[in-house]
């Protein structure tokens, strides 16, 4: 029993509102220092950004490394702290042990030990409180009410696992990609709201329940891209990669299959509510496709201009990608107290229904200043929420410093800082970044190392 | 039921090593069903004994908990006697069922309060009955039972009054593992 539960408690806090997680798998100590922003041309830049595909692959561009091999500090002391070998008796995966904390566990799953934890994720270990009454049933949760969404949550991205080029000719290139949507979004209904949040009592007669969305589609989409360098420098082609960029990509989505449900789930408590039995409430609306191939166009666009010391990009994908399958059944999923049955009731058969992908888009700008200066930042959104990263990093000789800072999708503001020595091709960089990691407030402080290669 | 105890203990889950703190309105179960007043009528030089019997619903998957401590943290009940004198002690007994009530031994015990002609005094019953009664929160139903012997040292006259609960609030502290 307590497994199953904290394997759901697990599922709920994973599924709660997601940060930004871009930065804290980077295995680049540079890109931790200066807050997250990427000054490289590979990553979100090149995935959202078609124009990108036409810049020559420079080996040090805004002297970025060509390769970051990280130092796992923080696998290290974590192994100290959780042998291999007791694992199985380790208070951290044994949920049968008193000391388990389904948060510290979602703490590493969402964060890797691979880099130090100078400030470890918060993982609330109050007491909970729950008064009883006939008529009333309170829960105060202390500290761990910070775990309660607001808002929305869930999770979702739209990502291409794959994206063959394919051949091509002056820039037109005929590949295929392989897409992948889903998004999951719950949301707790006012009264379920106060009632975990501010502690208020359980009322009689009412309705207490979570909202789910969820979406989940895939399929494949051949494609036409062109990706081209409009104008060069004043040097010619070769002597940079001064210019304007432009690049574009026309999708057919060929959707093989999706699944969508939409619909409360919870209980409506009777009178007294500590006497009488909840009864359950479930009205869900499940929309499933009979038939792979749904059909639909849509676009990315992406323009890049680097002059000098100075780029800047945008890129915009999915434009008006709607899917229309053509044979989709609807079913209608409801709990009757009575005879304590769920009952499958077909809505609707063979109809056509329409899903759309989320419009995906990253915007970014560097620039490297004579003083050995270098400013860069990032806008991206991949489906769920906007990241926004600001950056600068100061060289001195063979030292670098560097700061950042940004916001994450929860919109609350992090910071980095850190510093790297270089020597001819190799480089020893250290970055310290907060993140908010599980659900809480209250920010974690990450040291991260790594050795670079120009 | 099950949703609120599955809400309950993912919202426990989520708290770590920290204490699940109840507190059992048992009053409230009391309130308003008549139960909460017991009328007595003592004859001179004799006692007698009046009871009240609650049924108390208690959240699911207490299971495997371990107890830390239950403790009667605010209770009260108001002897009003209209006439006479003698002294009402009070005990609250816990069981399983109603029955068991009858045979359990006493969980707490107030001493005697004297109470003399027309007269209000409040009892406040309170203690730690860690010791006696644990076990029975591992079920999702408690019987309570509260007793008033009354002692009439008249020789002539009967004491008869009324005594009224208004509050039995029980605190069981649980260690985390409540499921």
């Amino acid at each position: 029993m307590r497994t199953g539960v904290v394997a759901l408690a697990l599922v709920l806090l994973v599924l709660a509102p997601v940060r930004a997680a871009h930065a804290q798998f980077s295995f680049d100590a540079r890109r931790f220092g200066m807050g997250g922003v990427s000054l490289g041309r590979d990553g979100n830049v090149s995935r959202f950004n078609p124009a990108y595909r036409a810049v020559k692959k420079r080996s040090t561009p805004n002297g970025a490394p060509r390769i970051s091999i990280p130092i796992p500090i923080g696998l290290v002391d974590f192994l100290k702290q959780h042998p291999l070998g007791r694992l199985r008796y380790d208070p951290m995966f044994n949920p049968d042990s008193a000391g388990f904390n389904p948060i510290a566990l979602m703490n590493l799953i969402t964060s890797p030990p691979i880099f130090y934890d100078v400030k470890k994720p918060p993982a609330p270990t109050n007491d909970v409180e729950f008064t009883i009454g006939k008529n009333a049933f309170v829960m105060d949760l202390g500290e761990a009410q910070v775990l309660i969404p607001e808002q929305e949550f869930g999770l979702g991205t739209t990502s291409r696992v794959l994206d063959i080029a394919g051949p091509g000719i002056a820039g037109f290139h005929f590949g295929v990609m392989w897409f992948l949507h889903y998004d999951i979004g719950l949301t707790l209904d006012d009264s379920l709201r106060r009632v975990l949040k501010d502690a208020d009592s359980v009322r009689a007669n009412s309705i207490y329940s979570i909202r789910a969305d969820a979406l989940g589609q895939s399929g494949i989409a051949p494609t036409i891209s062109y990706s081209g360098r409009i104008t060069h420098g004043a040097g010619g082609a070769d002597s940079s990669d001064d210019g304007f960029y432009l690049g574009g990509a026309v999708h057919y989505y060929l959707g093989a299959g999706y699944a969508r449900g939409q619909g409360p789930a919870g209980f409506v408590t009777g009178t007294p509510v500590f006497v009488t039995t909840p009864t359950p409430l479930l009205d869900d609306t499940v929309w499933t496709s009979n038939k792979a191939f749904a059909t639909g166009f849509g676009g990315d666009v992406g323009v890049a201009w680097i002059s000098g010391p100075f780029e800047v990009g945008f890129g915009i994908n999915d434009i008006g990608a709607t899917l229309s399958w053509s044979d989709t059944k609807i079913q209608r999923f409801h709990y009757f107290s009575v005879g304590d049955s769920l009952s499958t009731e077909l809505v609707a058969n063979h109809v056509p229904t329409k899903t759309k992908l989320p419009i995906t888009y990253v915007a970014n700008s560097a620039i490297r200043m004579g003083t050995g200066t270098t400013v860069g930042g990032d806008v991206v959104n991949s489906g769920r929420g906007t990241v926004i990263h600001v950056g600068v990093e100061q060289r001195y000789t063979v030292f670098a410093i560097r700061g950042g800072v940004s916001r994450d999708q929860r919109k609350h503001m992090q910071f980095g800082f850190g510093g790297g020595l270089r020597f001819g091709g190799l480089g020893l960089d250290i970055g310290f970044w907060t993140h908010s990691p599980a659900l809480s407030e209250k920010r974690a402080m990450t040291m991260a190392t790594s050795i670079s290669i120009y | 039921m099950k949703a609120f105890a599955t809400a309950l203990l993912v919202c426990v889950a989520a708290c770590g090593q920290g204490r699940a703190i109840f507190n059992v309105d048992v009053y409230s179960f009391l309130q308003g069903t008549g139960r909460d007043t017991f009328p007595y009528v003592i004859p001179p030089s004799l006692s007698t004994t009046v009871n009240t019997v609650q049924k108390v619903s208690l959240p699911p998957g207490f299971g495997s908990s371990g107890v830390d401590s239950v403790r009667i943290t605010s209770g009260n009940v108001t002897l009003v006697n209209d006439s006479g004198a003698g002294s009402i002690g009070i005990s609250v007994y816990f069981a399983g069922d109603s029955a068991g009530t009858y045979s359990a031994p006493a969980a707490l015990t107030i001493s005697p309060t004297a109470v003399s002609g027309a007269d209000t005094v409040a009892v406040p019953i309170s203690g730690d009955i860690s010791a006696v009664v644990d076990s029975l929160f591992n079920q999702s139903v408690l019987w309570v039972r509260i007793e008033a012997t009354g002692q009439n040292s008249s020789l002539t006259q009967t004491a008869g009054g009324t005594g009224i609960l208004t509050a039995l609030m029980i605190r069981v502290v649980l260690q985390d593992k409540v499921f």
